[in-house]
C-alpha cells in the first residue's frame, strides 16, 4: 500500500513548530489516519525549528492512542536533519516510557523528599 | 524615591540583590520609584530587571537612572531604557541581544528574534551551524517550558554577546507560578525551591497531566555541560548553578514567584556535535 504524505508545514502553516498547541494540530491529524490503519510518511521538509514540546504533542501523545505496535506499522517521518531525528528518538523514548507507567512520577517526588 | 542599586553579576548575589528590590517594591504603592545604577550591571538581567519593574510599575511611578556611561550606553542599545524614559541608541557593535518584554503566544516572533539575534549575527565568531542550531535550540526550548507551565502574562528575555571572551548570555524570566508551587500542587507535595529545580531537571520528569514531557529542561543541562557553559535557575527560594564541573545551590533570603533562567553559552566551543550512533529513521518508532 502506497504511503501518504503529511506535510508538518502545511498542518501548522510556519516553518517554526515550537509550541504544544501546534504539534496538537500534528497529533490530530496523525491520528485520524493511523486510526484507519493507513500508513503515512510525516515530511518536515522546510520546517527550520523544532523543540520537544511540539514534538512530546504531535507524536509523543499518540503512544497514549495507540499501541507501539500501530504507531510502528504506520508512521515514518522524512526530511529530518540529524540533529531533530536525535531530538524525536528521544521524545518516543520518553513518551513510551511515560505511558508504560503514567505513576512514575509521583515515585519520583518521593525519592527527592527521601 | 531614589533606590541604589549595587553591583549586579550572573551570581547568586546578584540575584539576591534582584529578589531583594523585588520584595521592596512589593511593599510600595502610589510611590515615585527611582532606580539608581551607578556600578556594573550584566545586561542580560535587563529581563530580570525589567520584570520587576514591570510590576511595580502598575501602581507606583517607576523610572531609572544610570549614572555609569558605559552601563548606559549598552542599556540603550539594548532597548532596555528606552522603557523609563531614555532615548533607543543604534547598536552599531552588534553586541547587544535586545530586552523584549512578549506576550506568551508570541512564540512564533521569539523565535525570529532568536535567529535574528543569534543564527543570522554576522559578528558572531565562525561557529558551526550545529552549534549555533543547538543554542537557539535551547533557549526556543525555555521560552516554550515558560509558556506551558508558568500562567505568566508576559515572558522578559535579553541577552549580552561578549566576542573577545567568546560569550553568550541570554536569560528569560517570567512572573508565574514557579517551580515550586506548580509541582507541590500537581503531587501534594512539599519540596523546597531547590529540590522543585533539580526535579525539574531531570529527563521526563513533568508536571504535564496525562501526557508526556519534561524534556527541554534536561536537554539544556546536557548542553550547558557538553558545551562548558553555564545555566542558573532562580524560582521561589530557589537557587541552582549548573556548568561543566559543578552543581551549586542556595536558599535564597527572599522568595521569587516566578523563574528567571540565565545561560551561558561558549561560542568557541569545538565539539562537533555530529552523532556518533546515527540514528536510522526506520527505526524511530
Amino acid at each position: 500500500m502506497k504511503k501518504i504524505e503529511l506535510r508538518v508545514y502545511q498542518i501548522v502553516g510556519n516553518e517554526v513548530c515550537v509550541s504544544a498547541d501546534d504539534g496538537h494540530k500534528v497529533y490530530e491529524s496523525i491520528k485520524t489516519f493511523i486510526s484507519e490503519k493507513k500508513k503515512i510518511v510525516l515530511s518536515f521538509q522546510n520546517v527550520t525549528m523544532l523543540t520537544s514540546a511540539f514534538l512530546n504533542t504531535a507524536i509523543g501523545q499518540l503512544y497514549g492512542s495507540f499501541s507501539e505496535k500501530d504507531i510502528k506499522l504506520c508512521l515514518s517521518v522524512s526530511n529530518l536533519p540529524e540533529l531533530d531525528l536525535v531530538l524525536l528518538k528521544r521524545v518516543v523514548e520518553n513518551a513510551k516510557c511515560y505511558y508504560s507507567d503514567p505513576q512514575k512520577m509521583e515515585q519520583t517526588i518521593k525519592e527527592v523528599l527521601d | 524615591m531614589k533606590i541604589p542599586l549595587p553591583s549586579i553579576e550572573n551570581n547568586h548575589k546578584g540575584y539576591e540583590e534582584l529578589i531583594a528590590l523585588n520584595k521592596h517594591l512589593e511593599a510600595k504603592l502610589f510611590d515615585d520609584i527611582e532606580i539608581n545604577i551607578s556600578y556594573w550591571f550584566s545586561a542580560n538581567l535587563c529581563a530580570f530587571l525589567g520584570c520587576i519593574l514591570d510590576k511595580a510599575a502598575r501602581c507606583n511611578g517607576v523610572k531609572v537612572s544610570v549614572q555609569n556611561g558605559k552601563i548606559c550606553n549598552i542599556l540603550q542599545r539594548n532597548g532596555f531604557l528606552a522603557h523609563f524614559g531614555y532615548e533607543k541608541k543604534t547598536d552599531y557593535y552588534n553586541t547587544t541581544i535586545p530586552y523584549l518584554k512578549l506576550k506568551p503566544k508570541e512564540d512564533r516572533f521569539f523565535n525570529e528574534y532568536v535567529t535574528k539575534e543569534l543564527l543570522q549575527k554576522a559578528e558572531f565568531p565562525v561557529v558551526s551551524d550545529k552549534l549555533r542550531r543547538k543554542i537557539t535550540e535551547s533557549i526556543c526550548e525555555i521560552f516554550i517550558n515558560a509558556q506551558i507551565h508558568s500562567e505568566t502574562d508576559y515572558i522578559y528575555v535579553c541577552g549580552q554577546f561578549f566576542p573577545e571572551k567568546k560569550i553568550i548570555n541570554f536569560t528569560i524570566v517570567d512572573r508565574g507560578l514557579g517551580f515550586k508551587k506548580k509541582i507541590n500542587d500537581r503531587f501534594s507535595a512539599n519540596l523546597n525551591g531547590v529540590q522543585a529545580i533539580k526535579w525539574a531537571l531531570e529527563n521526563g520528569h513533568s508536571t504535564k497531566q496525562d501526557a508526556p514531557g519534561g524534556i527541554g529542561l534536561a536537554i539544556l543541562k546536557e548542553f550547558i555541560k557538553l558545551n562548558r557553559g553555564k545555566v542558573q535557575i532562580i524560582s521561589d527560594n530557589g537557587f541552582l548553578q549548573i556548568d561543566s564541573q559543578n552543581e551549586t545551590t542556595h536558599i535564597l533570603n527572599e522568595s521569587f514567584a516566578g523563574a528567571a533562567i540565565s545561560m551561558e553559552f561558549r561560542t568557541d566551543d569545538n565539539n562537533s556535535y555530529i552523532i556518533s550512533n546515527e540514528i536510522n529513521c526506520d527505526e524511530i518508532f
